[in-house]
């Protein structure tokens, strides 16, 4: 990029470049591909750990998507992604609201990103004290004379998953919002201007100005969203439901956790569920990678 | 006059919509210390009571005199705190070299590397424990430390080096001129120039993992060395445990995440909305 220097230079500069990179390739080698290239052999074998490990081809594969819940975790990761197009919509809204910048706008900003703050942990317990049998929601709910409604919510497979969506939509309506507030920015005023100028109200100006301007900033937050609800949700789901009852509100990355302390150590198992979820959440990054792509073409 | 109507009505109305948000956000919070001052008798009377109770700073001292919180406490920090400057050390030669370098297959290793962000944690966490417990590491800050800079470098290259491209290269050329070495550069240069990058990246990370479950929980089983969410995790899958204790804990734990964001609000969120178009 820079002609200036000659080519000795150049060569120096070659041999920077390559050794500043050296420690995060180390790094990377060591603490992901390697595991990640031993998560897919092991998949392929009864490993427990300790000195077993024959190979036994695709029987653990077979063994999941034939003889074990599979279907019921992968349904019930399918409803918890069910939370991205709700978390989107609701941030656009709010986006929306913030943009026009009222009075006190940046106090809310600062308070809307607010839960991203606390700990999952924290968030999880909370969500599981309001929906527990006795807790302030039933509570209310009784006051109010509904008591056919005070059911134990995290006890049912549909209420259960409801209050996972549910809080994981809250949690993260103020990431979207601020995301997609910041794709907003880049729109030139004017076009907002031009709008009002031909009479375009409210919902006309977000339909048909906003969401098409931003449409690859929300294209980013969906992706990542749906990466982040695939593989980073453990945390809400051991404090509100623990994966239960039985296994009705478990995901696939839950159940890696599950096999993990099990007895018997069933750890080809777990890998091949791990080689599942790297598949699928790869096929998204397929996506991914092509939007990158297309950012850099634009620099 | 009637536009101008309208609009004051508008505002008046989106207004009131934030504020709602706001208060459905801090609300949870608000119950949560309320009610960890309250005796356990007063919250399961009415949880939602405000006035006229008898509050109590009990719950505060035994998570401190017997849950011996601040240990916990310790543990987070020395994880944060080494995770953050491995992170750094690391990230911040990367993205230069990735910024500002030239070197053969630049940009394929470049997308390697930020790929490597959605393996997920789960896929590799197995055969690092046994990796870890082979060479005495589990139960050790450094497993979990350096799960944390696996995980996390690939992000904090891709802010940092989106942060570095900014840095003019006539600065660097002629640091360069002046004699500086390649240090010097990062030292003189790089750092100073990219800073907001850099500190951006030092709040993030200390807050996500200030937070984090599953690697510590996973990694660290001894008492002594959990970190203050594993433990409090740990506390609160007991069903029968007193629910104003636990949420004394969970205060007492958010604190230190919400301080950091109380004083660099500006900057994660600048942040956050600036990661989403680069």
């Amino acid at each position: 990029m820079r002609g200036t220097s000659g080519i000795s230079f150049g060569k120096i500069k070659i041999s920077q470049g390559v050794l500043s990179i050296i420690p995060v390739i180390v790094i990377l080698i060591f603490v992901r591909f390697y595991p990640m290239v031993m998560a897919i052999y092991r998949s392929f074998t009864n490993w427990n750990g300790l000195y077993r490990s024959d190979w036994i081809g695709l029987h653990n594969y077979i063994e999941i998507f034939t003889n074990s819940p599979f279907w019921k975790l992968f349904r019930n990761s399918l409803v918890l992604l069910l939370s991205v197009p709700l978390q989107v919509i609701l941030g656009i809204l709010v986006a929306v609201l913030l943009y026009e910048e009222v009075r006190g706008w940046r106090f809310f900003r600062t308070i809307v990103y607010l839960p991203q703050i606390i700990a999952a942990v924290t968030i999880g317990y909370l969500f599981r004290v309001a929906f527990s049998l006795d807790g302030p929601l039933n509570l209310v709910l009784r006051g109010m004379g509904l008591d056919f409604l005070g059911i134990e919510w995290l006890g049912n497979t549909a209420t259960a998953l409801g209050v996972l969506v549910f809080c994981l939509t809250w949690f993260s309506i103020g990431w979207q919002a601020i995301v997609i507030l910041g794709g907003m920015s880049k729109i030139s005023p004017e076009v907002f201007e031009s709008a009002k100028m031909d009479g375009a109200n409210y919902w006309q100006r977000t339909f048909y100005v906003v969401i098409p301007m931003i449409s690859r900033t929300i294209e980013y937050a969906v992706i990542m969203s749906m990466v982040w609800t695939l593989t980073s949700i453990f945390a809400f789901i051991f404090t509100i439901t623990a994966g239960g009852p039985g296994y009705e509100t478990s995901t696939i990355d839950y159940m890696i956790y599950i096999k993990f302390y099990q007895a018997g150590a069933p750890y080809g198992f777990a890998s091949a569920l791990a080689v599942i979820l790297l598949v699928i959440i790869l096929s998204i990054t397929v996506v991914e990678m092509r939007y990158t792509n297309k950012v850099s073409e634009w620099e | 006059m009637l536009s101008n109507f309208n609009r004051k009505l508008s505002n008046v109305l989106i207004f009131l919509l934030l504020l709602g948000l706001s208060i459905s956000n801090l609300y949870p919070l608000f119950y949560m210390f309320m009610n960890s001052i309250k005796s356990r008798t007063d919250y399961y009377v009415d949880p939602f009571s405000v006035f006229g109770l008898k509050l109590t700073w009990e719950n505060y001292i035994t998570m401190i005199s017997q849950f011996r919180i601040f240990n916990l406490f310790k543990n987070s920090f020395i994880i944060s705190f080494f995770t953050i400057i491995l992170l750094l050390s690391v990230g911040i030669v990367a993205s230069y070299a990735f910024a500002k370098l030239n070197f053969k297959w630049k940009n394929v290793i470049y997308l390697l590397v930020i790929s490597t962000m959605f393996i997920p944690v789960q896929a590799t966490i197995i055969p690092m424990y046994l990796f870890f417990s082979k060479i005495h590491l589990v139960n050790s800050y450094w497993s979990v430390i350096f799960m944390y800079v696996g995980m996390f470098i690939p992000e904090v290259i891709l802010l940092m080096t989106s942060g570095f491209r900014g840095i003019p290269d006539e600065l660097i050329e002629a640091a360069k001129l002046d004699g500086a070495g390649y240090f010097d550069v990062i030292r003189y240069v790089i750092i100073p120039m990219g800073r907001p990058a850099i500190l951006l990246c030092i709040i993030f990370y200390f807050i996500v993992t200030w937070n984090d479950l599953f690697t510590p929980m996973i990694l660290l089983q001894s008492m002594d060395k959990r970190t203050v969410m594993v433990a409090l995790a740990a506390l609160l899958s007991r069903y029968s445990g007193d629910p104003t204790f636990q949420f004394a804990g969970l205060v007492l734990a958010s604190i230190p995440a919400i301080i950091v964001y109380a004083f660099f609000q500006r900057f994660i969120i600048k942040g956050i909305s600036l990661g989403s178009t680069k």
